[in-house]
């Protein structure tokens, strides 16, 4: 039929070559729904099936049969740093570089770093210490998160693609370093669907200060259909959704009369059409934009929360420049049903810097973006603990990648981009406490044990989200693809 | 069929075993629902047959194998008379289903949908009223006739294609820096569908077109299509080389993967790393058509053909010999004047020059404002700094205020003119990494330029070679204005043309400083040797008319007046002649527009290519030389060509072997693409996906049949249109058929025309054209409806602007990679680094939302309102039934009317005008 994405044919060569359930009930959903529309229809039924139940708890039922297997997780927040956060100066403690301090590092092959001027060892601008009870090393420079290690596990061995921010953030988001790939919440989105009607079921929160390079890119559904996108809100914007809004001069009543109108001319023609359910989809589509008209501000106004809730967040301390906000939004938005909620912390690279690319000066660097990112993270995930949330809500914390043991340039006190080792954690469902997964090597250069490469990572979340990463495909252009390419182990020491 | 039915088809379908525990009815619908799935599984069972499933790739597969003209099958049974021989093939098959064609739609209807098809636009009421009334039995031929030579025609069609290839107008990745110039392959596209260019010809030329001789503009702007998806800039910038490797394989792979998608449907770029799973493509093959493509490079590229070219060089070397005799002459009489005149030379008194923020005057005894100190064998010594070797140079104290605006000058002479590298005066930052400087021959020999920090600022100059004999002073200046251009002077006349380049730099007190003799501290050969007289730094962009009074002021130089007085009346004369002629042939040379530019990819001779072992780039292996697919064996994939063979050979033949009749693929693949755009559905439904993993044809005789009169037809892409929507098939109705849509709810075998959901493009230009809003200027530069925030990189931020620039149809919409257009995005276009074969269709609140709120959906409504006011006046029915004549090329029935009127009086005609453009029947054809 015209309007299906993937065809019926295409589905046929799919289940030759062994293609995986979901697929084929996509496939096959589209196929007998009467041809026209049906991802439209397949949006809006994935909705209904889900609001049969009347909440998130008691839903579990239909969510199971979605996923590939009973999820850990019915949801996911990410909070991406963008700019690579250092491993050394954070989470990965290497007493090591104290003694090589100031001097040429030697035997690491190729320099890896985007600039290639080498410097010395720099020792961690940061003092460590152990915290919690599970005595994980924490820096000085994140003293909230410090409080959180043990709900926290943590990946100290994971290893990035490229030395470049855009292409690494590409394969964080979408696992290919190029353009064009779906990123995980369009993967996500289209494996899973959404558990709402009210609001979209991949929502992005770009940082206050501006967005990442690479823009929409990075949350883009690729070639899968445009509905997996995901949804940028303007949190600091009177509307949070472009156009979400009645335009101010117009009466309210006046487009009530005119959506009734509408609905009648849109009746008449899907009456008309009977069999057609993309007719109707259109229909609905409408009823749930009113809905969203109503859900988005809603979810997205803080005012009713408490003050302590806003302080947990940090929300009255300007020094996080309205990150705080989007974190406490992140878990309404949650709460309220979203699927997959990624939130940016660091805009556009340049000058001067609102992100964690510290070549020019580490500690001056990190701590600005720290005043930024470290309270209202650690109040995300102790609000989620303290409302129970965290027992079905998968949390990650990632960066793109790490930051070279030696400086960037003899005598700078700044770190160059570094690939082959970083320190990513999650929280939540489905995973171990206080756990570490993974080593480095005595100066944080090459991981040690436990190597985790991006798929890995993304195979791990699909899994505590209740998805087969090697089932989750899309036919496009010759291939099956898949978020995870022809790669990815799941990490299954750190899952319980 | 409803929710609950599709719920069951999931249970059913994902659990592929019986352990799950149906309830009675969802039983019931699991049984429907395999009924309707019959055919799929029946294709199933035939696509293992054949191997597809995971035995090795065969080159037995259908597509390889040659065209055939198939045999017009027999119609007479199912239906007395058919429109053409489409019908035929479609009947039978229609048949053997026990369906049949629907009755042919209304006139009304059809004129929409083919409109819409052919040239993305929605009909007039009027030609709606002619095509209606009109009782020719050609009258729809004629309307046929009248669509394919609109020039409307083009545009729709290369939107569809630009999917295809993934054209884009940013690099995306990091920079996403915006294409100024791509449109010319945009362009290049519409005027070939408008001719209905061969396709035989259409496919040479996008892979060979700049190297096809007469090498045409066209030609090489045809090529873009190798290079007009995103590109890596930082990526190829980066000091690791394995990665830059990497990043350049991707490239190709991207342009390897365009051109065996686009026009052989095969997915060549899957055997990069191994060879490929479901077709008879070696790894060796690819690194073969690797081969042909390893010259192609990202870039811009002049597109002047080689007799435009040959005419403007033979142009420009005339008047350049012209400049350069008639500059000689002038010289040689100076010189004179100047010889005559040194003798008993007593300085003029001039008003003064303008006052510089600190300079040194070696024969004058007033003090620099800044102090400073000699380097090396550097040496103050006769009223000269004397710079006499490598090491010599002469450093300020630094600045006392902050330095933006301003202008260099210096005094010097050159010990010679071979020299190249060295500065008469430079400001540096105190670390030295940051200059701009006054430099002699450093990438020009014998010419001065504005030396910069990573020369951001530089730019090589159209302007005479330096002259000056030993010992003759000449000033040189520099002026750096705010708004970053930047003009150099040579005796008080301009030295060139200003120029803009990179951004106006700051100079800070107390580290800054001013440099004579060195470029800049750190810089290679930053050495000049001669004599500096006087230098000068100015803290303001000086005018030329201040340049010009500061070098007569300084008596440094003979004013030009008193060499004049020295020469005899003739040599006056001679003088002047040729000093006129220099200016006349300088303007001349000016005028000369310079070579238009477009993002149509550079050319570099590649080493031989090898194979990489699993696609690494640390594991080369043997040398391969440029070859095509094995698996077309009507065809030779041997070029006879060495590793090392000129890289534009390599296109030549690629594209020989391509575009040959008897290669199999290309006809079929583009026939399938003409039906799929027709029907929203391809024969094959995999348009870029002809191999073992794609779908089989639905009508493969049909198929054969389209490609074998396209290529008979002398490639002509409007000679299929004719064929397809003449045909009853297209123009059957859409109306839905219970019973048909049970045997067949795909429509698959076409028992009716599938409706159609617009593209976001067609629904935005509709409905710029329904309101008399669209501003239908054809080629061009893009509208970029997006304000621009740069840091290194560019983010976009969509803005809803106003004006008849943003009125022009969507295909000139400027498509970037980083910032979408929501309304556009959520009418499902596609993201332009995606090569998108066939567009995906969704419908969701968001778009819902966007055609209700947004700025331009609400500024069309009013215009529409007033459109049908304009036609029909104050009354307010008449507007109503003009509203809909324009929006859906219909009038409203009687109950649509009586809805309307109180709801038109009661809110305005705007009301109804915006419940038309958000209603389902205007955003579809049926």
């Amino acid at each position: 039929m015209s309007d299906n994405s993937n065809s019926l044919r295409t589905s046929t060569t799919s289940a030759a070559s062994a293609q995986p359930p979901l697929l084929s009930r996509r496939h096959f959903l589209w196929n007998t729904c009467g041809g026209l529309g049906g991802i439209a229809l397949a949006w809006i039924l994935d909705r209904e099936r889900a609001t049969a139940s009347a909440n998130l708890a008691s839903a579990s039922s239909s969510s199971a049969r979605l996923a590939h297997f009973t999820p850990k997780a019915k949801r996911i927040v990410q909070v991406f740093c963008c700019g690579g956060v250092s491993h050394l100066d954070t989470f990965d403690y290497k007493p090591q570089l104290e003694r090589l301090d100031g001097k040429t590092l030697e035997g690491k092959g190729e320099n890896l770093g985007f600039f290639g001027q080498p410097g010395r060892v720099m020792k961690s601008v940061y003092d460590f210490r152990q915290q919690g009870q599970s005595g994980s090393w924490v820096s000085s420079l994140l003293p909230n998160l410090a409080n959180c290690v043990d709900d926290l596990c943590f990946i100290h061995s994971m290893y990035a693609k490229s030395n470049n921010h855009t292409p690494a953030t590409f394969q964080m988001n979408s696992g290919f370093t190029l353009n064009g790939f779906p990123s995980m919440g369009a993967w996500l989105s289209y494996g899973l669907g959404s558990v709402t009607d009210n609001l979209p079921a991949f929502v992005v929160l770009p940082d206050p200060r501006g967005l990442m390079a690479g823009g929409s890119i990075n949350w883009t559904s690729g070639f899968l259909p445009a509905n997996y996108q995901g949804v940028p809100f303007r949190t600091n914007a009177r509307e949070p959704v472009l156009d979400l809004s009645t335009p101010a001069h117009i009466p309210p009543q006046n487009r009530q009369s005119d959506m009734d109108l509408l609905a009648s001319m849109n009746r008449d023609f899907a009456e008309a059409n009977a069999g057609d359910s993309a007719f109707a989809a259109r229909l609905r589509s409408y009823e749930l934009a009113a809905r969203m008209q109503v859900s988005i501000p809603e979810a997205t106004d803080l005012d009713s929360e408490n003050e302590a809730t806003k302080r947990l967040y940090g929300l009255n301390d300007e020094s996080n420049r309205g990150f705080a906000r989007n974190c406490l939004m992140a878990r309404r938005l949650l709460e309220r049903g979203v699927r997959f909620v990624q939130i940016f912390n660091g805009g556009a690279f340049g000058s001067p810097r609102i992100n964690w690319d510290g070549h020019e000066n580490l500690r001056e660097n990190h701590n600005t973006q720290a005043a930024t990112m470290d309270k209202p993270v650690a109040g995300l995930i102790q609000d989620l603990k303290q409302r129970g949330m965290l027992e079905d809500t998968l949390f990650v914390w990632n960066t793109e990648f790490g930051r070279s043991p030696s400086t960037q340039g003899i005598g700078s006190p700044g770190r160059d981009h570094h690939p082959t080792a970083f320190t990513c954690f999650m929280a939540g469902a489905g995973l171990k406490k206080g756990f570490h997964h993974g080593t480095t090597d005595d100066v944080g250069y090459f991981v040690d044990q436990n190597k985790v490469i991006i798929p890995d990572f993304h195979a791990t979340i699909l899994h505590l989200l209740g998805l087969d990463h090697t089932k989750l495909t899309y036919y496009h252009n010759g291939i099956n693809r898949r978020l995870t390419d022809v790669h990815g182990e799941l990490v299954s020491p750190i899952l319980t | 069929m409803g929710a609950n039915g599709t719920q069951t088809a999931i249970i059913v379908m994902s659990s592929g075993s019986s352990s799950v525990d149906l309830r009675p009815d969802e039983r019931l619908w699991a049984r429907r629902a395999s009924i309707l799935s019959v055919t799929a599984c029946l294709f199933w069972a035939a696509l293992a047959a054949s191997g597809a499933s995971g035995s090795a790739p065969t080159t037995n597969h259908w597509s390889f194998e040659p065209i055939r003209a198939a045999t017009i099958p027999d119609t007479s049974k199912p239906r007395a008379t058919v429109a053409n021989e489409i019908d035929g093939f479609i009947l039978t098959k229609l048949a053997a289903q026990g369906l049949q064609l629907s009755p042919a739609t209304d006139r009304v209807t059809l004129i929409r949908r083919l409109t819409f098809d052919l040239t993305g636009l929605p009909p007039t009421p009027t030609e709606v009223e002619q095509f209606s009334q009109d009782p020719s039995p050609n009258a729809y031929h004629t309307v046929v006739e009248r669509l394919l030579a609109s020039p409307h025609y083009g545009e729709r069609w290369a939107r569809h294609w630009l999917d295809v290839v993934r054209y884009t107008e940013s690099q995306g990745f990091e920079y996403d820096k915006l294409r100024d110039n791509a449109w010319h392959y945009r362009d290049y596209v519409v005027r070939s569908f408008n001719s209905d260019k061969s396709y035989q010809q259409f496919m040479r030329e996008q892979v060979a077109g700049d190297v096809l001789e007469p090498v045409t503009t066209d030609g090489i702007v045809s090529a873009s299509l190798l290079i007009c998806g995103p590109w890596d800039e930082a990526g190829n910038a980066q000091a690791n080389t394995t990665q830059r490797m990497i990043t350049r394989e991707d490239e190709l792979e991207d342009t390897i993967g365009v051109v065996g998608q686009t026009f052989l449907g095969l997915t060549v770029n899957c055997a990069r790393c191994h060879s490929h799973k479901f077709d008879p493509i070696s790894l060796d093959e690819y690194y073969r058509i690797k081969s042909v493509f390893d010259g192609v490079k990202h870039g811009e590229r002049g597109i002047a053909g080689s007799e435009e070219t040959t005419q403007r060089d033979a142009r420009i070397q005339s008047l350049r010999q012209g400049l350069s005799t008639a500059r000689e002459e002038t010289a040689r009489l100076e010189r004179l004047g100047r010889s005559r005149a040194a003798a008993g030379r007593k300085e003029v008194s001039e008003a003064p020059g303008p006052t510089p923020y600190t300079h040194w005057s070696f024969d004058r005894p007033d003090a620099p404002a800044l102090p400073g100190s000699t380097h090396g064998s550097a040496r103050v010594e006769n009223g000269r700094l004397v710079l006499p070797q490598d090491g010599a140079y002469y450093q300020s104290a630094p600045l006392t205020k902050d330095i933006r605006e301003k202008t260099l000058e210096a005094w010097v002479s050159l010990a010679d003119l071979k020299q190249g590298g060295g500065a008469a005066i430079s400001l540096e930052s105190a670390d030295g990494r940051n200059f701009d400087a006054i430099v002699f021959g450093e990438r020009q020999p014998r010419k001065w330029i504005a030396g910069s920090s990573g020369f951001e600022r530089t730019r090589d100059l159209d302007a005479p070679e330096e002259t000056a004999t030993a010992g003759e002073v000449v000033q040189v200046a520099i002026v750096y204005r705010a708004d970053n251009s930047i003009a150099l002077f040579r005796n008080g006349e301009a030295y060139g043309k200003p120029y803009s380049a990179g951004t106006l730099q700051t100079f800070t007190a107390g580290g800054a400083r001013i440099l004579l003799g060195m470029r800049h501290t750190g810089g290679g050969r930053p050495w000049l040797t001669g004599q500096i007289r006087r230098a000068s730094l100015y803290d303001r962009a000086l005018t030329p008319d201040d340049v010009a009074a500061s070098y007569r002021a300084s008596g440094l130089a003979s004013p030009q007046a008193e060499v004049l007085a020295n020469l005899t009346a003739d040599e006056r004369v001679a003088h002047d002649t040729s000093l006129a002629q220099a200016r006349r042939t300088q303007a001349e040379l000016d005028a000369i527009p310079p070579v238009p530019v477009s993002y149509a990819g550079t050319r570099v001779q590649p080493k031989p290519t090898q194979r990489l072992r699993r696609g690494d780039v640390k594991t080369p292996e043997a040398v391969v030389a440029p070859g095509a697919l094995s698996a077309l064996r009507q065809l030779s994939a041997e070029f006879d060509l060495a590793p090392d063979a000129p890289e534009a050979q390599r296109r030549l033949k690629f594209a020989d072997w391509l575009a040959d009749p008897r290669n199999p693929l290309p006809a079929r693949v583009m026939a399938n693409r003409v039906w799929h755009f027709h029907f929203g559905q391809g024969l094959v439904s995999t348009p870029n996906d002809f191999g073992a993993n794609g779908a089989r044809p639905t009508h493969p005789e049909l198929l054969d049949w389209l490609a074998d009169r396209f290529i008979a037809s002398g490639w002509s892409i409007k000679t299929l249109h004719r064929l397809i929507v003449t045909s009853d098939t297209y123009r059957q109705s859409s109306i839905m058929n219970e019973k048909a849509g049970a045997l067949d709810a795909d429509d698959q075998w076409l028992w009716r025309f599938p409706p159609r959901r617009l593209e976001a493009e067609a629904v935005r230009d509709a409905m710029l054209a329904i309101s008399g809003q669209l501003n239908r200027t054809m080629g061009g530069p893009s509208y970029r409806p997006f304000d621009i925030l740069k840091f290194p990189a560019n983010a976009y931020v969509p803005v809803d602007k106003i004006g008849p620039e943003f009125h022009r149809r969507s295909l000139y919409r400027m498509n970037v990679n980083s910032g979408k257009e929501p309304l556009m995005d959520a009418f499902d276009c596609p993201d332009p680094a995606v090569k998108t074969p066939r567009r995906g269709v969704t419908t969701t609140p968001l778009q819902a939302l966007g055609l209700m709120n947004n700025a331009f959906v609400q500024r069309m409504a009013r215009h529409l309102a007033e459109s049908a006011r304009r036609t029909a006046g104050d009354e307010d029915s008449k507007a109503i039934q003009a509203a809909y004549q324009l929006a859906l090329g219909r009038p409203p029935n009687a109950s649509e009317l009586a809805r309307a009127l109180p709801a038109s009086r009661q809110r305005g005609l705007d009301s109804i005008c915006w419940a038309l453009l958000n209603s389902t029947e205007f955003v579809y054809v049926r």
